[in-house]
């Protein structure tokens, strides 16, 4: 009973810690973020005016107009000039969407706009997101040897303790994901994409990775870019080997956290190998 | 994994460390490299082909999204274009760029948030504290709606921050919230399979039973009621409610349905009770797409169990019939061997009790014995009932009798 009551306290902390860091959140964002938007609010209200002024049109039509833009523009319809923009729903884009379905991420810079559309996409991610989760979480088994065993292994034979050995083999590995997968390609985004900069990159690779995908930047809907189907591609592979790097940096600091006492501590899960069917003891620790 | 530990008693006993744990003493790769090798292949070979599918399963949903959205979006784009053409028309005095540079500034403000359809004036900030409490919600929980995003840079870092942060905080708090649902859902269920004891049904069926009744329940707790509540309050059909809630719950979070997103008199407590729907609703399908993972791999499993059962078959059966062949060998040489030590005990008591000097032991190659100790004992049995075998795992034999150093002393029964 008492491990129960200790239980319950810990949650009712959490969710209290929790409700805490989002109103610290929302204090932080709003203040940032209102200013900004209340100068663009001028901004617009200055534009329609100006616009309204110098033609015939009325505010009536106009409004419907927008209206209608916006509209359309939500679906990823542009009315803009240049009519011959390739389609959103081309192969390759598909696959994107396909992508950030399964994965998550879920942009939704193009969403599904018929109902059978949706219909789909409700049934299509019920079975894809754990599809993916299964083999995401396979491949990170597979790596976890050569990446995470064999090093920390090697630093333990040249003499480190084990806890330390830990530490010290996920700082390295962390630094390398943060070099591999989010500095390098931020550099290689803010060279491709014409309006991001570097920090954009960034921004647009840890939003990409986490699988938050707010939307705001997606690589490869510029109008006019080269080669859309193959960047496209190679962006669903990156996102795909990025997510892998993720888990595989989630997994091995749930592993070092079991190992210093932490996880039992707090009374989460510990990190237990899922029951995989080909899993097999790659270590073994008996005589 | 259930083989190594029926070879080796002794491991049974340490499975209750993970596998993969650390141990205080140097990780040392004991030598079993060749089947290392066989399972590492075999491992690719599975990682691959579930890798190979997961990429024909989107090259499939790309077919099909592409068949069912391309048309729509072709009549989209062609009803846009017209509606350009025709506003150009009625108002003669507006040229084309002058519209493109209105229509790209519009766009780009909505994308920042703010609408300029309407008036400006009355609109509630998109960044006021309840907003900004809902955006954060989105950007802890992945989700990501996106309807809200940061504009500048320093909004930008700090959400990067803030999630680095929030993400493991949200998921330590899921799995604490996921694990109490399920002791809640299991003490009703255990409750549930008591009142079905009376009846009489099997285990399996039981938890097939419970496991339903999770499903549904929870669908309809989570699920059908607030897609039915969306329904109501935000105005979309049932198709886009349901939409909605399946897109958030799987943290996909498109943003074109956003409950609470739109120009609507929203009551004060909605958005709160928005995020604790979706709390609750995130560790009930963590628990659904864990459910689902596991039956894909146990069909997987079975496949494999199948196919890997035929081949432990033929191997069971070739193994039988060598294993037969050895023993009837075997049999018979022991048989000569016992009887050979018989005569051999009989002449030295008859040459004892004749006061003979005792002849030269007559000595045959030693006798090897098998490890199986079933032979032994159906071997002693054999001997007409000598020795009575009284331990049924081998070792001494309770009446002094080793088998495994031939002692068959049959002195006393010639008696």
């Amino acid at each position: 009973m008492h491990s129960a009551g200790r239980s319950w306290l810990l949650l009712t902390g959490f969710i209290l810690f929790y409700i805490i860091y989002l109103l610290f959140g929302a204090l932080v964002f709003s203040s940032v973020e209102r200013p900004q938007e209340d100068q663009l609010r001028t901004e617009m209200k200055a534009l329609k005016e100006e616009f309204l002024n110098q033609s015939c049109v009325n505010a009536a039509s106009l409004e419907h107009f927008l209206v209608k833009v916006l509209t359309a523009n939500k679906y990823g319809v542009s009315v803009l000039k240049n009519t011959s923009m390739p389609s959103n729903w081309d192969l390759a884009s598909s696959m994107f969407f396909a992508n950030t379905l399964v994965t998550t991420v879920g942009y939704g810079h193009t969403t599904p706009l018929s109902d059978t559309g949706k219909a789909f996409s409700i049934i299509y991610a019920l079975i894809g997101v754990p599809f993916t989760m299964l083999v995401l979480t396979a491949c990170v088994q597979r790596l976890m040897y050569p990446l995470v065993l064999a090093p920390v292994g090697l630093l333990q034979r040249s003499g480190m303790e084990p806890r330390p050995a830990t530490v010290v083999h996920f700082m390295l590995l962390l630094i390398l994901v943060v070099l591999c997968f989010f500095l390098a390609p931020a550099a290689v985004f803010s060279t491709l994409e014409v309006s991001w900069s570097l920090l954009d990159g960034l921004y647009f690779c840890f939003i990409s990775l986490c699988t938050i995908g707010l939307g705001d930047f997606v690589p490869g809907t510029q109008p006019g870019q080269k080669y859309r189907p193959l960047y496209q591609v190679s962006v669903m592979i990156y996102l795909f080997v990025g997510l892998m790097m993720m888990y595989l940096l989630l997994r091995t600091f749930h592993k070092m956290a079991d190992l210093h006492g932490l996880t039992t501590f707090l009374q989460l899960p510990r990190c237990e190998d899922d029951l995989d069917e080909d899993r097999e003891p790659i270590v073994e620790d008996h005589h | 994994m259930a083989a190594p530990d029926l070879l080796d008693p002794k491991s049974a006993t340490h499975n209750t460390k993970p596998r993969l744990s650390f141990s205080t003493k140097p990780i040392t790769l004991t030598p079993r490299e060749e089947s290392e090798v066989v399972t590492t292949v075999m491992k690719w070979k599975t990682v691959t082909a579930i890798f190979l599918l997961v990429v024909l399963y989107l090259v499939m949903g790309a077919a099909v999204f592409r068949a069912l959205e391309q048309p729509h979006e072709s009549a989209q784009r062609l009803a846009i274009l017209s509606q350009k053409l025709e506003f150009l028309s009625r108002h003669s005095c507006v040229n084309q760029s002058q519209m493109e540079e209105l229509v790209k500034q519009v766009v780009s403000a909505i994308r920042s948030g703010v609408n300029p359809a309407g008036t400006l004036t009355n609109h509630s900030s998109l960044w006021d504290l309840s907003s900004a409490f809902f955006f954060a919600g989105t950007v802890i929980t992945t989700i990501g709606f996106g309807n809200i995003s940061p504009h500048t840079e320093g909004g930008r870092i700090f959400c990067i921050v803030y999630a680095l942060l929030g993400i493991p905080l949200f998921g330590f708090l899921l799995a604490g919230v996921g694990d109490q649902l399920g002791t809640i859902f299991g003490k009703g269920i255990a409750r549930v399979e008591k009142m079905f004891m009376h009846w009489d049904i099997t285990q399996t069926k039981i938890r097939v039973i419970s496991t339903l009744l999770f499903v549904l329940f929870g669908c309809l707790l989570f699920v059908a009621l607030p897609a039915a509540i969306f329904k109501h309050i935000e105005g979309w059909s049932a198709l886009e409610s349901l939409y909605f809630v399946v897109i958030t719950l799987t943290t996909i979070g498109f943003g074109d349905f956003v409950a609470g997103g739109s120009e609507i008199e929203y009551l004060d407590y909605y958005k709160p009770v928005v995020w604790f729907w979706i709390l609750v609703g995130l560790a009930y399908f963590a628990a659904i797409l864990s459910m689902i993972g596991d039956w894909l791999r146990v069909i997987s499993k079975r496949t494999k169990e199948e196919v890997g059962e035929i081949r432990a078959h033929a191997a069971e059966w070739t193994a039988n019939v060598s294993a037969e062949f050895k023993e009837t060998r075997r049999r018979v040489s022991v048989e000569i061997y016992d009887k050979f030590q018989r005569a051999t005990s009989i002449k030295r008591k008859l040459s004892s009790e004749l006061g003979f000097s005792p002849a030269p032991e007559l000595t045959l190659p030693k006798r090897t014995v098998s490890v199986n100790f079933n032979d032994e004992r159906d071997k002693e049995a054999g001997l007409q009932g000598l020795t009575t075998p009284l331990t049924r795992n081998g070792g001494l034999f309770m009446n002094g009798l080793d088998p495994e150093r031939g002692d068959l002393s049959v002195i006393e029964p010639l008696k």
